[in-house]
């Protein structure tokens, strides 16, 4: 577990997932109250991959449940496993033969079997799904659910006991408490509004776009390999095209897909006709790149030697902060390579 | 710190962010794990706690940056030259009883229940020099600020000198407020009378509070922060109480009333026929077969539809294989979900009588409408109309409280808006039904998100006044909308609705 807001900064850091102080706050909190997250955002902006970062921080598994329309407790907590149970009595039918041959009369073999009763409603049987294993887990597990906003609202519904008390109530068997309260990670697109009672039991974290500091960082981080100039161009090109209305913004994903497809590319600098040819990788829709396109168009009459001097003047603290922790950064990167 | 929150809280409701005492408490020991060490850290604590709608974040940012900021603004550009200033920081203290006074109409709210853990809570600030640093912070005023916290938690520990001193300031403000006829029960603004105030409070129980905390073996250091800055406190004061009721009077909610003048003229434009209605529900009804919601991806077992060989199998093992149950599962049709756009403009105000009937007749057949009017503005009435009797919800809307009537109408920013807020509430299953004359006066058509609703909505139905002819006159944006829609119907009475009900049925067969 964390002990400071800062550790967790640190830690996620060395994930290479760079987030920002009221990120880290909200997952202190989390670990410490022991209470869910709901993260909230647009697509792309890396809610999934916080949970990914955090359990690997935490060293722990990874649990993760995919909701969709339909989703039900089945796939989402137990199952009993029908076949093997089947299985079961058939091979032991001769010892339930012998346990009840004793017996006087059918009300008293009824009572016999009876008591034998838990062996065949026991965990042996239960096929776990993920809820169940993040409450099953040796250790303080990270579930993610994902995308809850697309399951259904029965579905949330029947989520509250978990969320409230880590605890589900399986009716054979009684109700089962985690003894390490996972750390549960909700992620929603807000396709539509989820109820009151959900969010009431969270800690609600809203992540958006990321500043350009931020996302310079993930950039280096993630897109080895791309040259300094290169990757402010980059960033500072996408966080404009952002402030245009489009229809579907790009996101932290098509912003390191663009920034792969130009170190592969081997392009030194942007430029105007490199936006052109890689527009499809950032933008997904006809008119926002026409959009784009004008707006590259009309920048790109302005002079460009300027603003690369000024914005390094700017940001001059949040560059040495950067190079500071690179080499951390590189070594990190090489351990994983090897 | 439990009443600085609940106060907090208090003035969230009143702004209407709902915040259950489930998660007050939940912001109370979420406090306690971070600290109140930095500004930035409690607000996304409290955030992060308390707020789930991100429709409210801007809400609460806005309110927690005025509740919390009593600290002067002005102070923060001046270059502190003077280094006994940097020691004896005086905002702070300032700020604490500011925080007191805000609890002073209901004294014994002040709660004592935190003698049992607060000296431990005590230790902790004093240990951590909270207190000392974020006094020398040049130009950082965000740490001053947050040492309100602790300060209450310290100058809480006397409950009974400060309440002393509380009382006798409650005492002034009373009698003030009991002179002030003509606005009962506001404080008076005028600072020649709140001057004497902080004069009578005066020294000697200051003196007690320090005493007091002497007797409790409170960090020496502190006490002599306090005893410093008491001069400074008594000084402040009146600015505090004129800061305080800026405050207030910020976080106070305009109301307006609304003219009986409007509602009266409007009645005799709306009054409805009961044959009228009931012809017009009928027509409704049909419309309502009409417009289906998705089917939904799920199967559900049901008493009719095909056989499902994996759920047969699996419910039928208890009988060995052999399928006594056979189950049956079908696509459930999902509820119709509708979303409907009102045009309220003088344009079409001849006609909104009939569609203002018609939308409260179908918020009352279909299970889940949400109704939306505009002119320039987007504003949500479905509250309105499901509360309301007709004529009443008729009334709200057209009395100005809901939208400003009067400006010419704007479909493209009204669609602009919609995009931006509630598109969340349109998905696969919602028909879109749009209630205008399509005019924009001129101002951009906004094409795009009509196109971006069509887009997430199942269908889009455009229901206008006007026949086809009429569209290519006067600043009318119908052209470019009607490719768009998946249907334009020219529907101006009962008797237009009935007949597009009998053409969409007929369609269907």
């Amino acid at each position: 577990m964390f002990s400071s807001i800062d550790e967790v900064r640190s830690r996620l850091e060395n994930q290479s997932y760079v987030c920002d102080q009221g990120l880290a706050t909200v997952v202190f909190l989390a670990t410490r109250l022991n209470k869910p997250v709901l993260v909230e955002g647009p697509a792309g902006v890396g809610k999934t991959e916080l949970a990914k970062a955090l359990a690997g921080s935490l060293g722990n598994e990874l649990i993760r449940l995919q909701c969709y329309e339909g989703l039900d407790e089945a796939k989402a907590l137990y199952e009993w496993e029908y076949s093997k149970q089947l299985l079961y009595t058939q091979v032991l039918r001769e010892k339930i033969g012998e346990v009840l041959g004793p017996t006087k009369d059918l009300r008293d073999a009824a009572e016999t079997l009876r008591a034998q009763e838990s062996v065949f409603f026991s965990e042996n049987f239960l096929v776990e799904r993920p809820i169940l294993q993040a409450i099953q887990s040796k250790e303080t597990a990270v579930l993610l659910i994902d995308e809850i906003d697309r399951a259904d609202e029965e579905f949330e519904a029947f989520l509250l006991e978990f969320l409230s008390d880590y605890q589900v109530s399986i009716p054979e068997i009684g109700t089962v408490k985690a003894e390490h309260p996972p750390v549960v990670i909700l992620t929603s697109n807000r396709t539509r509004e989820l109820s009151e009672a959900l969010k009431r039991r969270c800690l609600h974290l809203q992540l958006d776009y990321p500043s350009k500091e931020v996302e310079r960082e993930i950039v280096r981080l993630k897109a080895p390999g791309i040259a300094d100039a290169l990757a402010d161009e980059l960033v500072s090109t996408i966080q404009s095209i952002r402030e245009l209305d489009l229809r579907k913004s790009p996101s932290i994903g098509e912003t390191l897909d663009w920034a792969q497809s130009l170190v592969v590319l081997g392009a030194p600098r942007l430029s105007k006709e490199l936006i052109e040819q890689t527009i499809s990788v950032i933008v997904k829709f006809d008119r926002d790149a026409e959009k784009v396109l004008a707006y590259v168009a009309s920048e790109g009459s302005r002079p460009p030697t300027a603003s690369p001097q000024s914005r390094h003047g700017q940001d001059y603290g949040a560059h040495d902060h950067g190079h500071g922790h690179s080499t951390v950064y590189d070594n990190l990167r090489d351990a994983g390579k090897g | 710190m439990e009443t600085v929150v609940s106060d907090f809280v208090r003035v969230l409701r009143r702004h209407n962010l709902r915040v259950s005492p489930a998660e007050g408490l939940d912001a109370l020991r979420a406090l306690e794990q971070v600290g109140l060490g930095e500004r930035a850290v409690v607000k996304d604590t409290l955030r992060a706690t308390m707020i789930k709608d991100t429709d409210d974040v801007e809400s609460f940012d806005r309110l927690f940056d005025l509740y919390f900021s009593l600290q002067p603004e002005r102070e923060k550009p001046q270059l502190q030259v003077d280094i006994h200033d940097h020691d004896h920081g005086k905002t702070p203290s300032r700020l604490e009883v500011r925080e007191d006074i805000e609890g002073e109409p209901q004294p014994e709210g002040h709660n004592h229940s935190h003698e049992a853990d607060e000296s431990t809570d005590i230790r902790r600030f004093l240990d951590e020099d909270r207190i000392v640093p974020s006094q020398d912070i040049h130009g950082d005023p965000e740490s001053m600020r947050l040492s309100l916290f602790s300060q209450q938690l310290i100058l809480n520990r006397k409950q009974n000198a400060m309440q002393q001193i509380m009382q006798k300031i409650t005492h002034q403000l009373r009698i003030q407020r009991a002179r002030n006829i003509f606005n009962p029960g506001e404080l008076v603004t005028s600072t020649g009378s709140g001057q004497e105030i902080p004069l009578n409070v005066s020294a000697s129980e200051l003196q007690g509070l320090v005493d007091h905390l002497h007797e409790m073996e409170v960090d020496e250091d502190l006490i002599r922060e306090l005893t410093a800055q008491s001069e400074n406190i008594l000084r402040g004061l009146p600015e505090l109480v004129a800061a305080m009721l800026e405050r207030e009077k910020n976080l106070k909610r305009e109301e307006k009333d609304d003219s009986d003048f409007r509602r009266r003229s409007l009645r005799k434009l709306l009054d409805f026929s009961a044959t009228e209605q009931r012809e017009m529900e009928a027509a409704i009804r049909r419309i309502a077969r009409q417009i289906h919601g998705a089917h939904t991806r799920r199967l559900k077992q049901d008493r009719i539809g095909r056989i499902s060989v994996p759920h047969t199998l699996r419910n039928n093992i208890r009988y060995e294989g052999i399928p006594f149950q056979p189950v049956l599962r079908r696509r459930r049709e999902g509820r119709p979900r509708v979303a409907l756009l009102c045009d309220v403009s003088i344009s079409t105000r001849n006609l909104a009588r009939f569609w203002l009937h018609l939308i409260y007749q179908m918020q009352s057949l279909f299970s889940k409408v949400r109704t939306f009017v505009f002119v320039a503005d987007l504003a949500e009435v479905t509250q309105i109309f499901e509360e309301r009797t007709m004529h009443g919800a008729v009334d709200e809307v057209f009395s100005g409280n809901v939208l400003d009537a009067d400006v010419n109408s704007d479909f493209g920013r009204a669609a602009g808006q919609f995009v931006g807020e509630h598109l969340s509430s349109v998905n696969h299953r919602t028909t879109v039904v749009i209630l205008g004359d399509g005019r924009n006066n001129g101002k951009s058509a906004n094409v795009e998100a009509l196109e971006e609703i069509a887009h997430h909505a199942r269908q889009v139905i455009w229901i206008t006044p006007e026949p086809k002819w009429g569209w290519a006159l006067g600043g009318c944006d119908m052209p470019l909308y009607e490719p768009v829609c998946d249907r334009v119907e020219v529907v101006r009475d009962v008797q237009g609705l009935a007949s597009v009900a009998e053409d969409l049925v007929k369609i269907r067969v």
